[in-house]
């Protein structure tokens, strides 16, 4: 009950307030003075994204290889066929999915402990804040090669700690990018350190359009931690938390670089992520169609996923 | 913050386009300026690179050369974009696997008759095989190549009452097995480490040393036909390795996923008696040896049969670009960098040997300090690598040998597994590229 | 942590010092890394090759440090970094607030295109955009040039930029701008006195990631710009990189620690504006 009387003196919590879009239109109008502003961000967009990336879609439909020397010629959906039956490329996308989702997960959940911490007020809370970010502020070409001796079998700092504390025994090493059990949960967890920061920050934004004063009625009316979170800290960050995430999972899902750097996409092919197939059919193989042609797929079934999860989190939003 | 924005916003667009013009290289009076892509990573050979560019443009007044420095971690990327793009630099130092795909790809200039008789006698005829393809064109000029040797502790080494190999005898491979499991001792110490981030170049590259190959060229009606064999022969090295990580334990299984500067901090703990690396390990073994340690350079094991002491190598290179406008320039700047006191001087910067029957002969080459001298005795052993001039190897390394190396090295799978996979799953890679 | 159901009112004191105990232990995952590669820039190659390294260098010396900046321009690469990091930034947020502002406002054919195909330009494998972008730059001529590259990264930064701003957007209430706007407001101004400053933190959180990506961007970096003069850090770092992944540790870690200074300056800066207490003034006021 107090609950919700709370929830009803919330003014301004969420999006419009319910108008007809005819309604606000007739207000605002998109007019002249909407293009203006809206169209500087577009003329760059779609000549500098979307006709390259048009093109290169276009090309999954070609033979297009590196090279001066032969001829591109359409192919209709010879490469789509060729892929239904690439075996390698499935396992990999299996593997895919499986990193994106933990990985995305992860971030989302340790990053909104994060953020929910640093918008307490505490001590050093500038330092803290600063030193959250570090993963973002180093450069990637060193990111891989730090965690590289991190997990070091033999100079490692990760199990020289773990022999500190007892956990391992004296001379026990872990193999953990070797082996084939440990190398993905291993880059897994590189991958969460890596993308925490973007998270944290964007989630710590949103928290500021927690309304103060309901935290504190919600206090004052003896609702715990929990109860708090659930009823007025989540919804309000809500919409930036799945805005975030969907992107996460786009971005993990297309990345390779920094588990390449670890792994090499080894041992035995555990890590190989479905983005470094198309990168790899690309420059090194000179394949463009081919590759295109993967990345035509990668976007299909990330937009199913991602259409379900919107749908899903959308609907339920009460605005 | 919001007049902050535009004032700042100007001064930076103001300050881009100053830098952006300031950097023209606008030369109209005739002379020819070329762009020499380096891949020279060592300290002393980019010194030398640098030096040998200054002085190639204090006497030469027509064409001048622009040093670029390139990286190897991601040559292949940036050379592959501007090429497509049209903007490849005119001379091209890179190594013979990468320029398979970017000759039959028409990016690079025949340099058959383009390069000086004395250099094409001073670089013997089986360097010269590994840039040449495509019916006789020569793609690049090998100037440097990179054994693979073994680092021993010389400690470790002479207590365990070995023979200690020389280049003109080395171990065979069974004695190497044998050293090995004397020099192990179980829970302290592993009698060698492979380090197999790269399995596949490893694996390959030894064959020869067994008298297999892996890769063979059958001659068909359209031209050679390229095809993988995992035989006895090809084989013997690879299984000497899982051997030895799965059976004798003489060689950890944690060494399977590292690369060779891994392996070092081990080695100079005496966890490791002995480590194969490439021949420019050496610095860095040099650069980081604890005070006291002593170490010693040894030649790898071959067969048991005659000949059967060879291994294949992929040489450094330098190209040019075929869409260049000064190809004959271009080749005429590679021909100095490779003149045999030139060559000399790059490949000790880089710690590595030059193919050069003359440079080799350098005496600083030949110095017995830092096994210099194994290096250059092994010189005559080095092979083309069977993969050079195959095309589709990087596939098929990538998607299939790759994987099932490592997996064979940990123990996940037979040897039939690993054959079947490599040959069966390989041939149908390579027969569609050569459709 | 705070988000844990505890089935017990903890007593005030004892929350906080799990608060700070949660948070140091954030702090430690996320931060030993860099306190590892500030070790090894001041440790010699022969303590780099040791096998029980130590989080204290045992003999700290500057010799790397010195031979970064010996081997490559550092510097030159730094301001490269900066000029360009810096230009993209503002640019793409200059532009992306308008632009966000509208596409919630306005739920036209337009706007859902266009989110649509902010989320489709992020899932295509973006080194497939390379070389069609590549020769688009250089029919333009601007390849090989920072602004050629500043170009890119604006591009390369909006999708993100307006997806993330439409959510703030989205918070900002409409009542507020109808109130302006019957004052006789014009949309610009609106934007400009009345959502902007509401938007602070979510814009704070933009411009955080538009300078990092910019920052650390290597791959366009590596293709578009040839001259060495014109080179950016990230590209320089690679350089420390040898074959089959040898690094010459001592002085990459060096030159990454000074890569990693202006970005962590700049997050220091700026962190302050992600606090709220904004919001509540405005509606009052």
């Amino acid at each position: 009950m107090k609950g919700r009387s709370a929830r009803e003196r919330v003014p301004f919590r969420g999006t419009a307030p319910p108008r007809t879009p005819a309604a606000r239109k007739r207000y605002l109008g998109l007019d002249r003075g909407a293009w203006f502003l809206l169209l500087p961000a577009l003329i760059p967009i779609l000549i500098l994204s979307a006709g390259p990336l048009l093109y290169a879609i276009s090309l999954a439909f070609t033979d297009s290889q590196a090279g001066r020397t032969v001829a591109t010629q359409f192919v209709g959906f010879d490469n789509f066929a060729d892929l239904r039956l690439d075996s390698l490329f499935w396992e990999s996308f299996r593997i895919g999915l499986v990193w994106a989702v933990c990985v995305t997960g992860f971030q989302l959940l340790l990053a909104l402990g994060l953020a929910l911490l640093l918008n307490q007020n505490l001590r050093f809370r500038w330092l803290a804040r600063t030193l959250a970010l570090v993963p973002w502020a180093m450069p990637e070409v060193v990111v891989g090669i730090m965690w590289r001796l991190v997990y070091h079998q033999d100079a490692g700092i990760l199990n020289k700690t773990l022999r500190q504390v007892g956990i391992l025994s004296e001379g026990g090493n872990i193999d953990w990018l070797t082996n084939l059990s440990l190398a993905l949960p291993a880059v897994i967890l590189v991958g969460v350190w890596a993308g925490m920061p973007q998270t944290t920050v964007v989630l710590l934004a949103g928290l500021q359009n927690v309304p103060r004063e309901l935290t504190e009625a919600a206090q004052l009316d003896g609702a715990g931690i929990w109860r708090r979170f659930v009823s007025v800290t989540w919804p309000a960050v809500k919409p930036v938390a799945i805005a975030i995430t969907a992107l996460n999972f786009i971005w993990n899902f297309n990345s390779f670089g920094l588990v390449y750097v670890l792994t090499q996409g080894g041992p035995g092919g555990q890590t190989r992520l479905p983005m470094l197939f198309a990168y790899e059919e690309a420059f090194k193989y000179g394949q463009f169609g081919y590759a295109a042609a993967m990345g035509v797929v990668m976007i299909a079934v990330i937009a199913v996923f991602l259409t379900v999860f919107l749908r899903k989190h959308l609907k339920e939003d009460p605005s | 913050m919001k007049r902050v924005l535009p004032a700042a916003l100007a001064t930076l667009l103001a300050t881009t386009l100053l830098t952006s013009c300031a950097g023209g290289e606008g030369d109209d009076s005739g002379t020819v300026t070329l762009d020499y892509y380096s891949l020279a990573w060592q300290k002393e050979s980019v010194a030398a690179n640098k030096a040998l560019v200054a002085r190639w443009n204090k006497t030469h007044k027509a064409v001048k050369v622009r040093y670029v420095q390139g990286s190897w971690d991601n040559v292949h990327d940036q050379l592959l974009t501007s090429f497509e793009g049209g903007e490849a630099p005119d001379i091209i130092h890179d190594d013979a696997s990468d320029l398979t795909d970017f000759a039959y790809g028409g990016y690079l200039a025949d340099l058959s008759k383009l390069l000086p008789g004395e250099l094409r006698s001073d670089i013997p005829r089986t360097s010269w095989d590994s840039t040449t393809m495509n019916g006789g064109k020569v793609y690049g000029v090998p100037f440097l190549q990179e054994p693979r040797v073994i680092i021993a502790n010389k400690k470790l080494l002479e207590r365990s009452g070995a023979r200690i190999p020389t280049a003109g005898k080395p171990w065979t491979w069974d004695e190497f097995e044998k050293v090995s499991r004397r020099l192990t001792r179980p829970g302290k110490r592993f009698g060698t480490v492979w380090t197999m981030k790269e399995p596949v170049k490893q694996s390959v590259n030894l064959s020869l040393s067994t008298g297999g190959k892996v890769f063979t060229k059958k001659r068909t009606d359209d031209g050679t036909k390229n095809a993988v064999r995992f035989d006895r022969a090809d084989s013997a090295v690879s299984r000497l390795i899982n051997r030895q990580v799965n059976k004798d334990r003489t060689a950890p299984r944690s060494g399977l996923g590292m690369g060779g500067s891994d392996a070092l901090p081990g080695f100079f703990a005496g966890k490791y008696a002995t480590v194969p690396l490439n021949f420019s390990f050496r610095q860095q073994v040099q650069q980081q040896a604890p005070d006291g340690f002593e170490w010693t350079v040894l030649p790898m094991p071959r067969g048991e049969g005659p000949g059967q002491n060879a291994q294949g190598v992929v040489p450094q290179t330098l190209s040019v670009a075929q869409e260049s406008e000064h190809k004959q320039a271009a080749a005429d700047f590679i021909a100095y960098m490779s003149r045999p006191e030139h060559m000399a001087e790059l490949a000790k910067g880089d710690w590595i040997l030059p193919t050069g029957k003359k440079a080799l002969k350098d005496p600083e080459i030949n110095k017995k300090k830092d096994g210099w001298r194994t290096g250059v005795a092994t010189a005559k052993t080095l092979r083309p690598s069977p993969a050079l001039g195959v095309r589709g190897y990087a596939e098929w390394s990538d998607k299939i040998a790759t994987p099932a190396f490592q997996r064979y090295y940990n123990g996940d799978t037979s040897h039939t597994a690993l054959s079947d996979s490599l040959v069966h799953d390989g041939n149908l890679i390579l027969n569609r590229y050569q459709r | 942590m705070s988000a844990l159901p505890p089935r017990i009112h903890l007593a005030r004191g004892t929350g906080r010092a799990a608060q700070y105990l949660a948070l140091l232990c954030y702090l430690v995952f996320l931060a030993f890394p860099l306190l590892w590669l500030i070790s090894t820039s001041f440790k010699s190659p022969q303590e780099l090759g040791r096998i029980d390294p130590t989080w204290i260098p045992q003999h700290p010396s500057l010799d790397n440090f010195r031979e970064a900046f010996e081997a490559q321009p550092l510097a030159r690469s730094a301001l490269n970094s900066l000029i360009v990091a810096g230009s993209a930034t503002l640019i793409s947020v200059a532009i992306a607030v308008p632009a966000a502002y509208i596409l919630v406002r306005y739920r036209s054919k337009v706007s859902s295109a266009a989110t649509g195909w902010v989320l489709v330009s992020q899932m295509f494998p973006f080194v497939l955009v390379i070389i069609p972008l590549f020769l688009l730059l250089k029919n333009v001529h601007l390849i090989n040039s920072l602004s050629g590259l500043i170009i890119v990264y604006v591009v390369w930064n909006l999708p993100f930029s307006l997806w993330m701003l439409q959510g703030y957007v989205k918070a900002v209430p409409v009542s507020l701008e109808e109130a302006a706007a019957m004052d006789g407001a014009s949309r610009f101004r609106t934007l400009r006195s009345v959502v902007l400053p509401l938007l602070t933190p979510g814009l704070v959180a933009t411009l955080m990631f538009s300078f990092v990506t910019a920052w650390n961007e290597f791959f366009f970096a590596l293709v578009l710009l040839k001259s060495p003069e014109n080179q950016t850090m990230s590209v320089i770092l690679t350089r420390f990189l040898g074959a089959e992944g040898v690094a010459d540790l001592g002085p990459l870690a060096a030159a990454s620690v000074l890569a990693t200074i202006p970005s962590l300056l700049f997050f220091a800066l700026l962190q302050r504006r992600l606090a709220g207490g904004m919001l509540a003034g405005a509606v009052k006021g």
